[in-house]
């Protein structure tokens, strides 16, 4: 992309009519781009025509507080959304790392990006409950719609949720909400892995309901309890007791650590894996990991690991039975974003041909498995 | 329309003949799912044993051109397991086997005929249940609750079966084996499980489902209260969502639906009570104690005529008893009914059912309503009598109710699904360019249209010609959504 800089087209639609427009306008390739807070993730982009910049169709479309959803332009920063939110006592249930860097909400759905509280939440794919899409051929697709409980149609969303620009632009999204917990505690450990694994087993078999129970790889086991002022103090000291000697109730914020670790060391490579929560503990004790951060309850961890170890990694994680894709990394580093594909490889690409015949959205995205 | 002997031949080889039920008698009770006004008997049934045997009766279908039609209990209410009339049934009812119970990872991986009440008996012992909790939990299958994206009473703090399902192995229209899905949380691609979830058996047959299992709360609280009217029930669920209060269940009864589940269960209902609530929280005693005042108090506010609260696990059953026999009761005071399945946004729940009310009067019929009020699913249960020549107007009005939730901008089904019984109408919630882009993702599954044809989208076979040029969107005209 960069030896062809300065011919790119730059596209910023404010409106549908706009967005639609210009890529019925554009021919060639394009990508889709949000804020850019994960424009190296997944496969390296290949020669495109123009940038299609979803941040001018930024905003809140409607918010009825009495329904808990909110239908949102989906260049709309998730930060700025929250804090519109949080004045009605509201948010999103979501809290990736890439949030307090400006992530888009369009972005953070296309990359299926998700941070610890997915454990009880899960991610956007289950917080997304309708979708306005733009497709490479100028088609207009709306799913979903604007209450939490629907099944009529197909839902389509899902089938963007991790997309990475590659099947369409989404325009718009309309969120499930929740209630901002009004006391949050976490309740620290100093311990290795395979300490952490088994507090985390402990904790998972209680009904003490932690909302995140992460392990990070600077030695410390955290476990987060969403409640009420009445609640929280009652439910931390039970946690800690469950947790032993070791344990304490955080004074300060100690989830920054966690996003930071999340965001990888300078110079490595950044894989996002996700498998079996028993067998996370054993995955990355094989890793050559300068840093990592594991969900001990979801099994998804994100690991900096030195680009040379990344073909050998996704291969374990693989033989592990588990999945793989590179985030960021070194800019002159080759080596293969995904491991192996799936068995659904044929469907993947046949929705492909469906939805972007002439391969005009996201090329390379999804190599080295070739989808279109 | 008769299926070709060849084909028949050669799909039958495919299982060999103990695994085909052609017997006019037997296939008869494949006719129809829940909604038994459709009826189409089958001309051959087939009982696989396994997920290969499922793979080569696809691959014989596919091979012949055949459509066919996976079934699990047959409970559906929209005909999603209406058979096609050139084509055969694939049953799932031998692959019911709990394959592995995963305490550790808080899963099972389980065949598609397994009842959705069997996953939670297989895995209780370890203190784990399947949250997921459709009233027909005891006899509907897995299989089919993946393929309608099954809720009830609990996912509105839980979340419907999307939300529970981690990873499936599906038999592709073509007779392939593909995993869909993972071992965790992290996609590999777009999320092909999620699209699958809830395609009505159009995309392909599941042949094995790893579900999530939640750890049993700590405690549950449960209460029965009752409002002088609808509306006043109806601010009760406003303003436990508006306290922040997440409930696990919050459920509404009207009159008739009362009536009708007194006499059927005798659960301690009060009858003649213009509209009840059922509010279940769980969750930490701390907590679930704190909020459960709360709750209490907002009733009280409210003009409550009475509230019982559950005082043992026997008096949560019977209230649950009396929530759940609702639908199959309202049979003791009418001798037909039709149910709906719409959906509104919480805050028009009063506006709707004031409305629903209206229009039952005007078509003279009476309508009962039993609804899960947390997230806005309706269940009106349009009363009539066949024998009385009054089903035609009554589906008129079942119908014309499905269409006002979109127009209150809800959705036409929140749990049943569209399948034969709403596809007509789906052209009421989404644009032309919607639904043709659904029919690409149904392509790229199914190119020669075989599996579980004529359901879900509308065809004109189904429905007649398209309806003319698309008309707006009610969101579109009301400004809350914009096309282009
Ligand atoms: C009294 C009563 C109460 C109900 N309450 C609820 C409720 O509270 N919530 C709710 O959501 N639903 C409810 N239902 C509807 C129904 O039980 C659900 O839709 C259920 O999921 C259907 O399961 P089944 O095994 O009976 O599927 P079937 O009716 O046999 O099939 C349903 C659909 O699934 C497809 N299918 C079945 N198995 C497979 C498979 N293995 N792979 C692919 N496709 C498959 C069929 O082709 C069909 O399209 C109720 C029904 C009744 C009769």
């Amino acid at each position: 992309m960069s030896d062809r800089e300065g011919t790119l087209t730059a596209l910023k639609p404010a409106s549908l009519k706009e967005a639609r427009e210009a890529v019925l306008d554009t021919a060639g390739r394009i990508s889709v781009a949000g804020a850019g807070t994960a424009a190296d993730w997944a496969g390296r982009l290949g020669p495109v025509d123009a940038v299609f910049d979803t941040t001018g169709l930024s905003g809140v479309i409607t918010h009825n507080p009495g329904d808990m959803t909110v239908s949102v332009h989906a260049g709309t920063p998730l930060r700025a959304l929250q804090e519109e939110l949080a004045k009605h006592g509201q948010h999103l249930s979501f809290d990736a790392a890439r949030v307090a860097d400006g992530a888009t909400v369009g972005g953070l759905v296309a990359t299926a990006d998700a941070g610890p509280s997915a454990l009880v939440h899960g991610t956007l794919r289950d917080l997304v409950i309708g979708a306005t899409t733009l497709l490479a051929d100028g088609a207009v697709v709306r799913s979903g719609g604007h209450v939490i409980k629907n099944v009529a149609g197909f839902d389509l969303a899902k089938l963007l949720h991790g997309s990475y620009g590659t099947l369409g632009a989404l325009v718009e999204v309309v969120l499930r909400l929740h209630p901002v917990p009004k006391a949050v505690g976490t309740v620290v450990v100093e311990c290795d892995l395979a300490e952490a694994a088994r507090l985390g087993r402990e904790v998972l078999a209680s009904q003490l309901e932690p909302t995140a129970v992460e392990w990070l790889s600077s030695g410390r086991l955290l476990v987060r309890i969403d409640s009420t002022d009445e609640a929280l103090p009652a439910r931390l000291e039970r946690l800690t007791r469950l947790l032993g000697d070791g344990a304490a109730v955080a004074e300060a914020d100690v989830w920054g650590e966690h996003a930071a670790l999340t965001r990888g060391t300078e110079g490595a490579a950044v894989l996002r894996i996700g498998v079996k929560p028993s067998v996370l503990p054993g995955v990355l004790e094989g890793l050559p990991a300068a840093a990592a951060t594991a969900g001990l309850g979801t099994g998804v961890a994100t690991v900096s690991v030195p680009g040379t170890a990344v073909a050998e990694a996704h291969a374990a994680v693989h033989a592990a039975g588990g999945t793989s894709v590179l985030r960021s990394r070194p800019a002159d580093l080759d080596a293969p974003a995904w491991g192996p594909p799936p068995s659904a490889l044929a469907v993947l690409k046949a929705v492909k041909q469906r939805f972007d015949p002439d391969g005009r959205f996201g090329p390379g995205r999804y190599d080295p498995w070739e989808i279109s | 329309m008769a299926l070709d002997p060849v084909a028949r031949a050669a799909i039958v080889a495919a299982l060999g003949p103990d695994d085909v039920v052609d017997d006019p008698v037997q296939t008869r009770a494949y006719e129809c799912d829940g909604l038994t006004g459709y009826r189409v008997r089958p001309e051959i049934v087939l009982i696989p044993r396994d997920a290969e045997a499922v793979a080569r009766a696809v691959k014989a279908c596919h091979r012949n051109g055949v459509p066919f039609v996976a079934r699990g209990a047959g409970t559906g209410l929209s005909g999603g397991a209406l058979p096609v009339a050139d084509g055969v049934v694939i049953s799932l009812a031998r692959l019911k086997r709990v394959l592995e119970v995963d305490p550790e990872n808080r899963r099972a991986v389980v065949e598609p005929g397994v009842t959705n009440l069997e996953i939670t008996a297989a895995v209780a012992a370890h203190g784990l249940y399947y949250a997921p909790d459709p009233s027909s939990q005891q006899v509907c299958t897995i299989g089919g609750n993946v393929a309608e994206n099954s809720g009830g009473a609990h996912c509105l703090k839980y979340g419907f079966t999307t939300n529970h399902v981690l990873s499936m192995e599906v038999v592709l229209p073509d007779g392939e084996l593909v995993t869909l899905g993972g071992d965790s949380p992290e996609q590999q691609g777009p999320d092909l499980r999620g699209v699958f979830l809830g395609s009505e058996g159009t995309l392909g047959i599941t042949t094995k489902i790893t579900v999530r299992l939640l750890r049993t709360p700590e405690t549950v609280r449960t209460l029965l209260a009752d409002f002088p009217s609808v509306a006043e029930a109806g601010e009760v669920v406003s303003d436990i969502v508006a306290a922040g209060i997440v409930p696990a269940a919050v459920e509404m009864m009207d009159t008739l639906a009362i009536e009708a589940a007194e006499e059927a269960v005798h659960a301690g209902y009060t009858v003649g009570v213009p509209a009840a609530l059922v509010v279940e929280l769980d969750g930490p005693i701390e907590q679930c104690d704190a909020e459960f005042t709360q709750v209490k108090e907002i009733c009280d506010a409210h003009g409550c005529t009475r509230l019982h609260i559950a005082g043992s696990p026997e008096e949560r059953a019977a209230i649950w008893r009396g929530r759940k026999a609702a639908f199959a009761a309202v049979g003791r005071i009418s001798p037909d009914y039709f149910v709906q399945d719409g959906v509104v946004p919480r805050t028009r729940l009063a506006e709707v059912l004031g409305r629903i009310a209206d229009m039952g009067d005007e078509a003279g019929l009476r309508v009962a309503n039993v609804f899960h009020a947390g997230d806005g699913n309706l269940h009106p249960l349009v009363l009539y009598s066949a024998a009385a020549g009054e089903t035609e107007r009554a589906e008129e009005l079942s119908g014309a109710i499905a269409e006002l939730c979109v127009e209150l901008g809800g959705s036409l089904s929140g749990e049943h699904g569209i399948g034969t019984d709403k596809a007509c109408s789906m052209p009421k919630m989404y644009g032309e360019e919607d639904l043709a882009v659904m029919q690409r993702v149904r392509d790229a599954f199914d190119p020669e249209g075989i599996c579980n044809p004529g359901k879900v989208l509308p065809t004109p076979r189904l429905c007649g010609e398209r309806p003319g040029k698309y008309r707006p969107h009610p969101l579109e005209e009301s400004g809350v959504i914009e096309r282009l």
